[in-house]
């Protein structure tokens, strides 16, 4: 942990153009723009198997030196292990805010948008099969795009969202991206 | 008038109206916002439903889930956060998703999975309030229920295995006590000195894990540390429940 940050840091992704489904992409973008933020060079490399190469499953992750980890949260410590953190100005009141805002953009938006990948049959249907199977031959893509499909109608159904309908999703979406408009108010970024 | 509302929800003991979470967010709220609630405790007879608790019956209305009744009771003008400003409404959806994301798994875990705790406490509990032969099967189901709800949020494919999971689940929900005792403070409540929604998520998660007694009690030991906390839920109960628990 205690060597420097390496030129050649690279982060991996799915397929941007044909593969990448939008919930994938935002945590993506996240740990992209967290790099950025705190100045550390990254190279993004977009493997078709970049779900599978990840250590927890999850995209996206980072390899740094002779390390890989994968997930915002972990990347996040770290990148703090070697000594670059974006919130170390905070107090301990807000740093809690800053946590039950990000479980919130995790909760709702996060969940929303699994939602609308995989429960809503006419994004099925015209936009995630298609896509998360692409770079797969028949019938390759068809069984893992069930596979997925069925993991995540699992999931949702274990918190609760199986029942859900569609209007009552977009309200919630609704009610967080208000929650998360009164708390920026007119700063420019959360905290400062 | 209103009409009467009744609500179904699990019982109490050890001091508290309830010991399920959901249902003392819903009374707890029904406290707080001065809704004239009707408390029906589901019994060991075949009267009504025991799934999906806690249930808001009204004349034409049947809500379950405690978003759903918080959402009809503020409709119906109990509103227990008509004095915050919208910055601290936003902070009340933040720290309610903090609490079921970080606090929420473990404290199914020390109520449902745990095993010591589960058949020594939670099971008996339960079974006896559930009319037989239905308390052969339910305690069981809700158990999976709680174990899925686990391993679905934080288990990592493809190794759905509890003990790595369990580490992590108990970490989180520490950190997530120390958050929440750090924005109590020394404040009465979470929004100066009038409970709102939040004080009744809070309330409700924490009063059972700090009340109920368990053999293997890691979380409650961290809870007890953290006297902040203890002293809100003692308030709330003194304060808006004493009348209820006159005779245990």
């Amino acid at each position: 942990a205690a060597e420097p940050w390496p030129e050649n840091a690279t982060l991996y992704q799915q397929l941007k153009g044909e593969q990448i489904l939008l919930s994938d992409n935002a945590a993506s973008l996240a740990v992209q723009a967290f790099l950025q933020m705190c100045n550390l060079p990254i190279k993004v490399v977009c493997r078709a198997n970049a779900e599978y190469m990840s250590p927890s499953g999850k995209v996206p992750f980072i390899h740094v030196g002779n390390q890989v980890v994968s997930e915002l949260g972990p990347i996040v410590q770290f990148v703090k292990a070697k000594g670059h953190s974006l919130s170390d100005g905070l107090d301990e009141v807000q740093k809690a805010e800053m946590k039950a805002y990000m479980e919130l953009v995790n909760n709702m938006l996060l969940t929303a948008e699994l939602y609308l990948q995989w429960c809503d049959e006419a994004t099925v249907g015209e936009i995630t099969h298609a896509r998360y199977g692409s770079p797969y031959p028949w019938p390759l893509n068809h069984i893992l795009a069930y596979q997925k499909q069925w993991e995540v109608k699992r999931k949702m159904k274990a918190i609760g969202w199986g029942n859900k309908t569609l209007d009552q999703v977009l309200e919630d979406v609704d009610q967080c991206c208000q929650a998360l408009s009164q708390r920026l108010g007119t700063q420019p970024y959360f905290f400062n | 008038m209103a009409a009467p509302l009744e609500l179904s929800c699990w019982g109490g003991g050890w001091g508290l109206p309830s010991v399920h979470s959901e249902s003392l967010v819903v009374m707890a709220y029904a406290k707080f916002s001065g809704a004239p609630l009707k408390v029906n405790v589901i019994d060991n007879t075949w009267r009504g439903s025991r799934g999906d608790v806690p249930i808001l019956t009204t004349e034409d209305n049947i809500v379950s889930q405690p978003a759903k009744i918080l959402n009809f009771l503020r409709k119906q003008k109990y509103n227990a956060d008509y004095e915050l400003s919208a910055k601290q409404g936003a902070d009340t959806l933040a720290y309610i998703a903090l609490i079921e994301e970080k606090l929420l798994p473990a404290v199914l875990h020390t109520f449902w999975v745990e095993s010591d705790n589960y058949f020594t406490v939670t099971k008996p509990w339960f079974a006896s309030r559930i009319p037989f032969p239905l308390s052969l099967i339910l305690p069981g189901r809700m158990s999976k229920g709680a174990l899925n709800r686990i391993l679905l949020t934080r288990g990592e494919p493809p190794l759905y295995h509890l003990r790595e999971v369990e580490a992590q689940i108990y970490r989180d929900a520490k950190e997530c006590l120390n958050l929440l005792s750090n924005r109590l403070g020394t404040s009465q409540f979470f929004f100066g000195d009038t409970p709102s929604t939040l004080d009744a998520y809070v309330f409700g998660f924490l009063a059972p894990l700090y009340k109920v007694r368990f053999p293997k009690v890691q979380l409650q030991e961290h809870l007890k540390q953290l006297s902040n906390l203890c002293r809100f839920c003692d308030d709330i109960l003194n304060s808006y429940f004493r009348l209820s628990l006159g005779d245990g």
